[in-house]
């Protein structure tokens, strides 16, 4: 600790004692925490103690029956905790009795405090952080705290709760962990005391017949399970296993949801999983005890383990499948299996779940969506993966959804009542659609899968989250379709998609809400993209309207949605895509050119998105020497730079300097490569003197922009531009034509304003830069330094533990003036 | 027995994040997703771990609700919907829609620009989560789905904000989000219906305060800006984007006229027209004067707000600036604040409340050598003066809405444990009504009992009819009848016809022993005297029950040819009667939903 806040500490302990002085930032308590956990972590609590004895007269004075705020009480705990978690500095603490009177029976425990959750969440958390060490153990027995803590995992807070649950993995584990002389015996009837209290409690709370106390067990277990891998977890399982396969036999299964978390723990546990205690037969019993809705997530967890019998990941695939297949037999034009499961036609319970209520059967089917969908790109799925099936149940339901389906059965009709205009079933769907195109299909079922996408983006009912899923879903299927090998061009059936395509793009942009608009320029953009460079791809979209409407689009007034225009114009920009027509009602008028418009965007767009976007599209048009920029190169990086650096976003101005830099590298050649194994091409040294090279440079006022964003008053900016002065010294260091460095009239005069701009005053501009006198200037700037003041925060020195404790300190007796406020 | 159950992640007992959990009927519902600025690291956001224990966030959640679109109320939505994945429906209203990216977006640029924040949102994600929201009008009743529904009620407080009832079937809860009683320069009062909720989620910031009037504080303003740009000072007010900027902006423009001040008034960010536009766009949810002069005079066109350029801020002479961010914790506000602090003339009003940590709380607590980077020291010689200028009912508000909203309890949030405290007894006191605080991580559970509307066929009401008894609404009967449950539907039928219509046939039971009877007297004597006893004691017929109802939905009966399920006789006693109540068509039955028996039930004759 530092002697200023050493200096501080006996006040703010005076303070924080001092019930009539409350604490009105909650923050502050915690960040105090925060300095002392990184305090105690580098060094001694027990000197930290010894050097400032205010900390432990804080401790005593908190258990003085006075009305302290329980703020600073359950501070109190939790500091206790911090300290005592080194085991000479908990000796130390005892020694003065200190940690029975704060955590025993006299502390805060038996008091009104303890009513307050946030001092019962202190004494769990203080608990936790002390519990480091033998000593601590021998105290938690002592103080009776695991009774207390059995107590508190049914506590009404959940945070208390669960804090509670953790504490007692915590304490089993380090029980286990046993004394220096090596950890205890493999038997049960070995293990120490503690431990077998904690196990005795989680055996009869198994053995209970309230579902909270087996959630809690269930719970306490699966933690245990999931961070502790030692043998002796193995014997716990053992023991445990039969009350955990008990609660099976139990009908309903009580804590389900709990049950298949501990099962998922244990199968992934590497010691558990392979001894043979019975845990696949388990697996195996609660996938068919559990309904369909509770099944789902244990299927999933089983199909995603590395090593797990094949017969157990038949069952759970069927499992997960049963929903589906249940649709499809339900929609099936005529009889036969649907492909997806041969054998659940006896299997009424999914149907009996499906039909009856939308509510269960909306959730079941999202739920099994989603399950697919994340099973799909696993290494680990099923092998064979019943593709076609899928996508026919994928299709159906986005047809029952959107009142397409026609299914002839009783059951099929009932589930299209119900499936009509659901969204939530539609979004699921279209996800899932979407992700099953990294597997081909059928080309009639991949014609399908077109034809229902088309329908969900021509539908006026589709909801604007719908039309952004199915215009995703496109995309991919788009990208997935059958091609030439070695090429990435859109076959004729894609092409002939696309001019359907097309026109509903088109009424999408003209959509009334934004956010459609917005999904489908980011659509153009998208496929623009991929496949700009197309003939039939270019064909299509000169034959329609869709660069015409995204050219509008520039003004539209949705900021979001001309941000993406700008990004969508100049994609199609860069393919030579924009190219308009002349008008037919002004076929004499000037067409504006996109430059032109863009940069009007970049001067005048009250809104930064927009603005940020023209840049970014300058930027690339710059990298890639699009037709527009390079007429005059100079001329284009000149008036952008002017612009971005009057600009208010500091995101523009920050974005004014990655231009800038992709102009500096065009001039200069790019960098060096750091890698000294590295093959590096001979650098793109100017073939002429440095100075010379620098004179584009200057000539663009880049010197002027990268110096004013220096000394910018947003931390990004000023940290970009310092990267770039950087590169371009390190250029100037490994140049032949290097001099030495040169005093003028002129550089003093720049060194002079520059140290006006530091201090604020950027008036003044700096003129035109000889290419000398930047070289000069850049010589005599500390920018090594600049950088590393830059690579810290802006608020660094509000937030240190100083300012913490001085504005704590600050804050007593004002509280009264500026109560509590919000926003 | 059916509960709501309500439990805060944020906003129990604190001012800080606002995030609760409602449970009602089987849909789960979040109010606002709000987050805490005086963190930079994930304890900024509530702790969302406790509901994704539940299983994916998408399925558990039905939907998300947000009151309004300050941070401490929908901050955390785009790392809640982006980062941890919810994927569901969003409701806000329409002004909320439209202001709450420009304030994440700001809050963004300057977590990022200070740096050192880590794990937070892009621009990209606060988009895709906008597009997750659906809007809402103002009284519009909403159906999340077939069950929920929903409707937003006019909260006054900032633009947009709004009350929000949640209801399902009978059972409903409203969520007051913050809200203010008493109109302000632009906004009306806060207004709901008396909706009579089996729950009222209200937030309690000034539990214990009876606020003094807002023009005495707005006067203050008014003079202490005026006396500094009197005496050629410039005067700073950092503020957030959008708000209170614009109330304040207000306050100035109408002052500058009305005094022909001629000291340049700057607004740095250009938010100005942003603020414009959103102002003429939703000029509906502005007070009535406003709506009244619109059509002459704009209120929100000022003649003399100008944007502001970075070189204004060394230009000589008074001036005042509203600049961002509103904690003078980075950016252009922090700038201006150290060229100008030095100077005792200038003065720096901070409109709202600022955080451990930043520039605005040093100032705030009286600090006036601060520290600065590279161990130098800024002495702030300039004034410095707090004024809050937040919108919130006070405790005379509050009990005003209880008592308008009539609810059957109430549950506060959003405020200090002690001032709760005090004003959880006032409205038992005073109002006779149930009060809740539960702090963060406490769940609050309320038994309900649900109204579950029950059809009742014409024969049954014209039988009951032709007993002569009319129809009276303020004496309800018992109505005897046998219960179908089908499809989710309740219908109350004669026995006969329930019978028809399952296609049942009527069963009998003859229950058949062997007795021993040792009696002097004859057989047919003794016969006679055991039919006696049994005619008198036993009764003449009844009907069979059966245990669980229909797994496909449908109802079950006994049937003579193929029983079905356990079967169980029935004595009389065990019969159920239903209350009915003589309305035609429907009649609401109190009891237990999705209760698990159906059958015919009847009773002896």
């Amino acid at each position: 600790m530092d002697p200023e806040c050493s200096q501080l500490l006996p006040a703010l302990c005076a303070v924080l004692a001092d019930p009539r002085q409350p604490m009105a930032d909650d923050t502050c308590l915690e960040k105090l925490l925060d300095w002392f956990k990184t305090i105690t972590e580098a060094g001694s609590s027990l000197l930290l103690l010894q050097e400032n004895p205010c900390l432990v007269e804080l401790l005593c004075h908190v258990l003085k029956p006075q009305d302290l705020s329980s703020r600073v009480l359950s501070f109190s705990l939790r500091l206790t905790g911090v300290f005592a978690a080194q085991e000479d500095c908990f000796q130390y603490l005892q020694q003065g009795e200190l940690l029975p009177r704060l955590f025993g029976e006299a502390g805060p425990l038996g008091g009104a405090a303890w009513t307050a959750p946030t001092v019962r969440s202190g004494w769990i958390q203080g608990l936790r952080s002390l519990a480091q060490h033998p000593s601590a153990l021998h105290f938690l027995a002592d103080c009776g705290a695991v009774d207390t803590i059995f107590s508190l995992q049914g506590d009404s807070s959940l945070f208390v709760a669960s804090a509670a649950g953790q504490l007692l993995v915590h304490i089993l584990s380090l029980s286990m962990r046993g004394p220096a002389e090596g950890p205890p015996g493999l038997q049960a009837d070995d293990w120490p005391a503690c431990a077998q209290k904690i196990v005795g409690h989680i055996e009869e709370s198994l053995r209970s017949t309230a579902a909270p106390q087996i959630t809690q067990a269930l719970n306490v277990l699966t933690t245990t399970f999931g961070h502790c891998h030692d043998p002796w977890t193995q014997v716990l399982w053992v023991q445990l296993h039969p009350l955990v396969a008990a609660l099976l036999e139990k009908d309903p299964v009580p804590a389900a949801h709990s049950l298949v978390d501990l099962l998922l723990s244990v199968a992934r546990s590497p010691g558990l999983s392979s001894s043979s205690c019975g845990l696949w037969e388990t697996l195996a019993q609660t996938l068919s005890h559990l309904s369909p809705t509770q099944a789902g997530l244990l299927a999933l967890g089983i199909l995603k383990l590395q090593d797990c019998p094949q017969a157990l990941r038949a069952q759970a695939f069927a499992v997960l499948l049963q929903p589906l297949a249940c649709v499809l037999k339900a929609t099936a034009q005529g009889p036969g299996p649907s492909g997806l499961l041969d054998s659940t036609s006896a299997d009424s319970v999914t149907a009996d779940i499906l039909l009856p209520s939308k509510a269960a059967c909306v959730g079941l089917l999202c739920r099994t969506l989603a399950h697919l969908e994340l099973l799909l790109p696993l290494p680990q799925r099923p092998c064979p993966w019943p593709q076609a099936p899928l996508l026919g149940a994928a299709v159906t339901l986005l047809q029952l959804c959107g009142g397409s389906g026609s299914p002839a059965s009783d059951e099929g009709r009932q589930l299209c009542t119900l499936l009509l205009g659901c969204v939530r079933v539609q979004r699921a769907a279209l996800d899932f659609l979407g992700t099953l195109s990294q597997e081909t299909g059928p080309p009639e079922l991949v014609t399908q899968v077109f034809a229902v996408l088309l329908e969900y983006l021509r539908s006026p009912d589709s909801s604007p989250t719908v039309l952004k899923k199915a215009f995703q879903a496109t995309f991919r299927w788009l990208l997935s379709s059958p091609r030439t090998p070695g090429c990435s061009d859109l076959d004729s059936h894609a092409l002939l998609f696309l001019r359907e395509l097309l026109p509903v793009l088109q009424k999408r942009l003209c959509s009334p809400c934004w956010e459609v608009r917005d999904s489908g320029l980011e659509f153009l953009t998208q496929m623009t993209r991929r496949w700009g460079g197309q003939a039939g791809f270019r064909h299509a979209l000169l034959a329609s309207e869709v660069p015409r409407l995204t050219e509008q689009l520039l003004r539209d007034p949705e900021s979001y949605v001309r941000a993406s225009a700008v990004t969508a114009m100049g994609q199609l920009s860069s393919q030579g895509l924009c190219v308009p027509p002349a008008s037919p009602e002004h076929p004499g008028g000037q067409q504006k050119s996109l430059l032109g418009e863009l940069l009007h965007i970049l001067s005048t767009d009250s809104e930064g998105f927009p603005r940020r976007a023209v840049m970014q599209v300058f930027t690339q048009w710059l990298r890639d020497s699009h037709a527009d920029v390079v007429g005059d190169t100079e001329q284009f990086v000149a008036g952008v730079l002017q612009v971005a650096g009057q600009d208010l976003d500091w995101e523009v101005r920050a974005q004014g300097l990655e231009l800038a830099l992709v102009f500096l590298e065009q001039t200069l050649g790019p960098p060096r490569s750091h890698c000294p194994y590295a093959v590096t091409p001979p650098v793109a040294a100017p073939a002429s003197p440095l100075t010379q090279a620098l004179q584009p440079l200057c000539r663009v006022r880049l010197f002027e922009f990268a110096f004013r964003a220096l000394f910018d008053c947003d931390r990004p900016v000023a940290q970009k531009s310092c990267d770039l002065l950087l590169l371009l010294r390190a250029k100037m260091a490994s140049s032949s034509s290097l001099q030495e460095p040169r005093s003028s009239p002129d550089v003093a005069s720049v060194e002079a304003a520059l140290q006006r701009w530091r201090a604020g005053d950027q008036a003044q501009p700096l003129g035109d830069l000889e290419p000398e006198v930047v070289l000069a200037v850049l010589r005599s700037m500390d920018l090594e330094g600049l950088r590393g003041a830059l690579a810290e925060s802006s608020d660094h020195v509000e937030k240190s533990p100083q300012s913490l404790l001085q504005d704590m300190l600050a804050t007593v007796g004002i509280l009264g003036e500026n109560e509590a406020d919000c926003y | 027995m059916p509960e709501i159950r309500v439990t805060p992640l944020g906003a129990g007992q604190d001012v800080g994040r606002s995030c609760i959990l409602v449970s009602i009927a089987g849909k789960n519902v979040m109010l606002d997703c709000g987050m805490h600025m005086g963190f930079n690291d994930d304890r900024r956001f509530p702790d969302f771990s406790y509901i994704t224990r539940s299983g994916r966030l998408t399925d558990f959640l039905d939907c998300v609700i947000i009151s309004h679109f300050h941070l401490d109320h929908c901050g955390a939505l785009p790392y809640f919907s982006e980062m941890v994945g919810y994927d569901g429906p969003i409701y806000m209203t329409h002004p909320t829609q439209a202001i709450c990216p420009i304030l994440l977006e700001d809050y963004r640029k300057i977590a990022v620009d200070k740096k050192g924040e880590a794990n937070f949102f892009t621009s990209q994600m606060i988009k895709d989560c906008m597009k997750k929201v659906v809007a809402v009008h103002l009284h519009q009743t909403v159906q999340v789905d077939d069950e929920l529904e929903i409707k937003a009620y006019y909260a006054g407080h900032v633009l947009g904000a709004a009350m929000f009832q949640i209801k399902v079937g009978s059972e409903s809860v409203v969520y007051t989000g913050d809200y203010n009683m008493t109109p302000d320069r632009h906004l009306g009062a806060a207004w709901i219906d008396r909706c009579r909720p089996n729950l009222l989620i209200t937030e309690s910031t000034y539990a214990t305060t009876i606020r003094d009037s807002k023009r005495c504080r707005e006067r203050d303003f008014l003079k202490k800006v005026h006396e500094a740009v009197e005496r050629g000072g410039k005067v700073l007010i950092p503020v957030f984007a959008l708000g209170r900027a614009q109330e304040l902006c207000i306050l100035l423009e109408t002052f500058w006229e009305r005094m022909n001040l001629k000291a340049p008034i700057y607004f740095s960010t250009g938010l100005t027209e942003k603020a414009n536009h959103y102002y003429k766009l939703f000029i509906t949810w502005t007070n009535q004067k406003i709506r009244k002069t619109f059509v002459q005079r704009n209120m929100f066109e000022f003649k003399h707000i100008k944007a502001f350029d970075r070189a204004f801020a060394d230009n000589p002479g008074p001036m005042v600036v509203f600049a961002t961010p509103g904690m003078l914790h980075a950016g252009q506000s922090l700038q201006i604040f150290r060229k100008w602090a030095g100077n005792e003339k200038n003065m720096v009003i901070m409109p709202g409340y600022c955080v451990q940590g930043t520039v605005g709380h040093k100032i705030l607590s009286g600090q006036r050598k601060l520290e600065m980077e590279g161990r130098q020291v800024l002495e702030v010689k300039m004034q410095v003066e707090y004024m809050s200028f937040s919108a919130h009912a006070d405790a005379k508000g509050i009990m005003q809405l209880v008592g308008q909203v009539e609810p059957e309890g109430v549950l506060l949030v959003h405020g200090e444990a002690k001032k709760m405290e005090f004003l959880k007894q006032k409205i038992e006191q005073e109002l006779r009504v149930s009060c809740y605080m539960p702090a963060n991580g406490e769940t609050v559970t309320l038994p309900t009992s649900p109204s579950i509307p029950v059809g009742i066929s014409l024969g049954l009401l014209k039988r009951e009819m032709a007993q002569g008894l009319l129809p009276d609404a303020k004496k309800p009967r018992l109505l005897h009848g046998t219960l179908i449950m089908k499809d989710s539907n309740f219908r109350l039928v004669s026995s006969e016809q329930a019978l028809k219509e399952l296609g049942l046939a009527e069963h009998q039971l003859r229950f058949t022993c062997r007795v021993h009877l040792h009696d002097p007297r004859k057989e047919q004597e003794t016969a006679l005297r055991v039919y006696s006893h049994l005619k008198r004691w036993a009764p003449r017929s009844f009907w069979l029950g059966l245990g669980r109802s229909g797994a496909r939905g449908g109802s079950h009966c006994a049937s003579r040819q193929r029983p079905q399920g356990p079967l169980r006789a029935a004595p009389s006693r065990w019969v159920r009667d239903c209350g009915v109540h003589p309305h035609p068509g429907c009649c609401p039955l109190r009891g237990p939903r999705h209760q698990g028996a159906a059958g015919v039930l009847d009773l002896p004759g």
